[in-house]
């Protein structure tokens, strides 16, 4: 186990550094640079002086041996846009992403999980068709086009917020107000995740509940709630399992869409200005704290189905 | 993504839209422009779809609005960035030495009361109010104005200001004198017709704040986003309260703002402001539509304006319609020298008859209608009509001529022209603009393909020359020529189709920089509409951009609000958040 446990860190450490140098590089890469956004006024030696002070100029490969060097004392520079360390700017984005996909993984878990008992253990029914059907329109309506019809539905109904994390002026619990905001964005992740979640889960039912072990249970004429819910929805969790971790580091590593569309102050808005404004190490450390996520996210997921499963260390 | 989200927007339009009624949606957004033009435009009227708040109630104090902007500031340091966002911050927690009233767009007397020229035109000297005090309650000072010019000329930033380069003729610094406490002298390097205008464009920054970082040569750092609030002081109507990162900017009332109203009241009325960073447009004008806006921070976009209507239709938002925008967007052709060489192309793309004949062969009408969904008017030149102090009445009207476009292509061997036109995909305007462009190009034979970039991608190619046409939105940078040399000149940053030339490249630019340089230094006001005139004809007539038309400007706020002024302006509200109050 110890073994597997090195390798598996080992593979996140390499996830990391590779996403990180392939994002730096590949920004610099792109055309245009944050002089290019300091407006169409400014002189080109005042550009390119610019340029010079912040190693704008410099070869990529210097800036990347820079970078690495810097990086590998927790220095992951300055962001350009707001001139402050870029380790300082992070953690704040980082926060309000992480509330809101607790918030949308719990709803989306619920729903997805729940529903999808249902719908895989039941022979049948109405409410089974109608729960299906909708997890296929969800499934298909990626995040963008749920949160803008959500974002809609708030502005003609005005029962909810339509953008921003907080209210300008909280009359009431603060705790509340976070909530009410939070509505919006989260189940603009939650629906789709949830539909995908019920799919899995039901079709995870199904395969579990013609086992023999199910079929005997129900023949000694143990309740039929009780056979789903407790004997073979414990067996059955093993595929949302296999993909909860990787679910989590994904949604920890921010939503550009929805993020943009509801004003969520999170690391996927902050990626999206970094990368529109050329914000070399803003990019890079963004799109590091996303690989951080993802690679924490898939090695507890595998770290878990190692221990459900001995032969996965092989 | 963005296309989806203009699908949206058309979405709502259709799903929002009376059945039957053909009524469109109006204006479009300037985005990039808007940080370039600090202000520009003339006199405008306005006509408002609901009771102005302005007429209808009398302001009190107190009460707290929310506004927005797209994006947050880059810096509270005015003078190291001019973003529309830390525009906005300046606006609301400075003051100028002067300022320039956005319905007159003439010059008024703000922290200077009053101010003498000399007979030669170069000195300036100005009396300040006294009793002024900064928002942390230090006094104002003649001493404050020195620092502000030796912060702006600063040589250890000069570098990455901002603002330097604007407060400078032809490349030449102000010198600046403080005879005494209450008077400052300023002196021009040369003749320069626009004169004291030209110092609306400076914050008078708070010595007792900045001096140390001067002194320490970190100028360019100060006064950045992790500054505390308690440590920014101005002497504008607000102050910086709180500033969270990615979601609001809070200014609450600065008690010791100097002005007062005409009936004596204490400025300004208002208790806070408080400006949400809302990065998408739909959702903007949602929130603004629901009530959980004041007001939008620019004018309202021509995909929103359908839904503004209907929500001022039910008394939620008041819009007024400011008539036609004082700028417009442009085409033009990379004519560098270094372009099209090697290039079969050349022989013709560079020609005069060759920019005419797609002018000709473009219906603006049609361009004006599909566009901006009809709420647009066709224009000729780089001055709309709306800059009625130095708009050219007898600006020729090319006419609409698709067949003599053809004829004229035909005898520069250019029957079968073939092109590229780079525009920014994220501006649903640009791209209904170029696909006209295109359509009606075809129509005479010329293949124009069509290049879509990213936003940052769009300016470098401009910036270093690398692309054939471009559609985009070129502008002056105050409604006085003068102040914008930067776009007239052949020398200038921003003389988009060629910048920087150390020498005129055409007889016609040269002739342009000869009048503008005259018109500059002529001090009678008529000779220099006479001089500019000439200068727009030279220009419409060699039609370095073409230009198809230009909208209507149309702002909405809540209902609530009273005073508001909406002006042609960058922050068409803000500009008088002093007066603004709610009911």
């Amino acid at each position: 186990m110890r073994a597997y446990l090195f390798r598996r860190l080992a593979f996140a450490l390499f996830l990391i550094v590779a996403v990180s140098s392939a994002s730096l590089i590949l920004a610099r890469l792109a055309p245009g640079d944050y002089a290019d956004t300091l407006g169409e006024q400014m002189k080109p030696e005042q550009r390119a002086a610019y340029r010079h002070a912040h190693g704008l100029d410099r070869p990529i490969l210097s800036q990347y041996a820079s970078w690495i060097a810097h990086a590998a004392r927790f220095d992951f520079g300055e962001s350009l846009k707001y001139g402050r360390p870029v380790r300082d700017v992070i953690p704040e984005h980082a926060k309000n992403t992480a509330i809101l996909a607790v918030t949308a993984l719990a709803l989306a878990t619920l729903a997805g999980i729940g529903l999808g008992v249902v719908t895989g253990s039941s022979r049948g029914g109405f409410a089974a068709q109608v729960i299906r059907s909708l997890s296929l329109v969800l499934l298909s309506m990626p995040p963008l086009l749920t949160s803008l019809f959500l974002v809609f539905l708030a502005a003609r109904t005005g029962w909810l917020p339509i953008a921003g994390m907080r209210s300008s002026q909280v009359e009431g619990s603060p705790l509340v107000d976070l909530l009410r905001h939070l509505i919006v964005p989260a189940a603009a992740i939650a629906l789709p995740l949830a539909a995908m979640f019920e799919r899995l889960q039901s079709q995870a039912m199904r395969d579990v509940m013609g086992r023999p072990f199910v079929v005997a249970t129900l023949a000694r004429g143990v309740p039929w709630p009780r056979v789903v819910w407790r004997d073979a929805l414990r067996v059955a969790l093993a595929p949302v399992a296999s993909v909860y971790g990787l679910v989590v580091g994904t949604l920890l590593g921010g939503s550009f869409a929805v993020e943009v569309i509801t004003a969520w102050p999170g690391l996927g808005r902050l990626m999206l200005e970094a990368l529109q404004s050329r914000d070399v190490y803003l990019v890079v450390g963004c799109a590091g704290a996303g690989a951080t996520f993802l690679a924490i996210g898939t090695l507890c997921s595998d770290l878990a189905l190692a221990w459900v499963d001995p032969r996965v260390r092989e | 993504m963005r296309r989806v989200l203009t699908s949206f927007a058309l979405l709502k339009f259709f799903v929002r839209t009376p059945k039957g009624a053909a009524r469109l949606t109006r204006r479009a957004p300037l985005l990039l422009i808007a940080a370039l033009a600090a202000a520009c435009g003339g006199s405008n009227s306005s006509t408002t779809s609901n009771p102005p708040a302005s007429a209808a109630s009398a302001p009190r104090r107190g009460g707290a609005i929310v506004a927005s902007v797209r994006t947050d500031p880059k810096s509270f340091n005015r003078f190291m960035n001019s973003d529309v966002s830390s525009d906005l911050v300046a606006e609301l927690t400075h003051a100028r030495l002067v300022r320039i009233n956005k319905l007159t767009w003439d010059v008024e007397p703000w922290l200077a009361e009053s101010w003498t020229e000399s007979a030669d035109h170069l000195r300036y000297t100005l009396k300040l109010r006294s009793g002024v005090s900064f928002s942390d309650g230090h006094p104002f000072t003649s001493d404050d104005v020195l620092f502000t010019f030796a912060a702006l000329y600063d040589p250890k930033s000069a570098d990455v200001s901002a603002l330097a380069e604007a407060m400078m003729i032809n490349g030449k610094p102000l010198t600046v004198e403080a005879p005494d406490a209450q008077t400052v002298v300023i002196t021009f390097p040369e003749p320069f017709a626009a004169g004291v205008r030209l110092l609306d464009n400076m914050p008078v920054l708070p010595k007792h704040k900045l001096d140390s970082a001067v002194k320490a040569g970190t100028f360019a750092k100060a006064w950045g986003l992790t500054t505390p609030p308690a440590d920014i002081a101005g002497l504008g109507p607000f102050m910086l309260k709180e500033y969270v990162p990615g979601q609001r900017t809070v200014f609450e009332r600065n008690p010791h703002y100097w002005r007062k109203a005409a009936n004596g009241d204490s400025l300004p009325y208002l208790d806070r402001i408080t400006v949400d960073t809302i990065p998408d447009q739909n959702a903007e004008e949602l929130r603004l539509e629901s009530g959980q806006l004041d007001l939008i921070s620019g004018e309202v976009p021509a995909e929103m304006y359908a839904g503004a209507r209907r929500a001022a239709a039910a008394g939620k938002i008041a819009i007024a319609d400011l008539g036609m925008d004082r700028k417009a967007d442009g085409f033009w052709f990379n004519l560098r020298p270094e372009a099209f060489k090697n290039d079969p192309r050349a022989a013709w793309i560079k020609r005069d008859e060759f920019r005419r004949a797609i002018s000709m062969a473009v219906d603006r009408k049609a361009f004006a209608d599909t566009v901006y969904f009809g709420a647009a008017e066709p224009v000729f030149g780089p001055v709309t009509p709306a800059v009625k102090r130095w708009y050219w009445t007898g600006t020729p009207q090319i006419p609409y001529d698709p067949d003599g476009a053809k004829k004229l292509l035909a005898s520069i061997g250019a029957a079968r022209a073939r092109f590229q036109i780079m525009t920014q995909p994220g501006r649903p305007r640009f791209q209904r603009a170029v696909s006209v462009i295109a359509d009606q190009l075809k129509a005479i034979g010329v293949q124009a393909d069509i290049v879509n970039m990213e936003g940052l991608s769009v300016v470098q190619k401009i910036l270093s020359g690398d692309y054939e046409s471009v559609y985009f939105a070129p502008s002056t940078t105050d409604i006085d020529p003068a102040v914008s040399p930067d776009f007239w000149f052949s020398r200038g940053n921003v003389h988009f189709w060629n910048p920087n030339q150390k020498t005129p490249a055409t007889e016609w630019e040269k002739q342009i920089d000869d009048l503008m340089a005259k018109q500059g230094r002529t001090f009678d006001m008529a000779e220099r509409k006479r001089l500019f005139d000439e200068v727009q004809r030279v220009f419409v007539e060699h039609q370095p951009i073409l230009y198809f038309a230009a909208q209507r400007f149309n702002v909405s706020s809540s209902t609530r609000l009273v005073n508001v002024k909406p002006a042609l302006h960058w922050t068409p509200i803000l500009w008088n958040a002093d007066e603004l109050a709610v009911r």
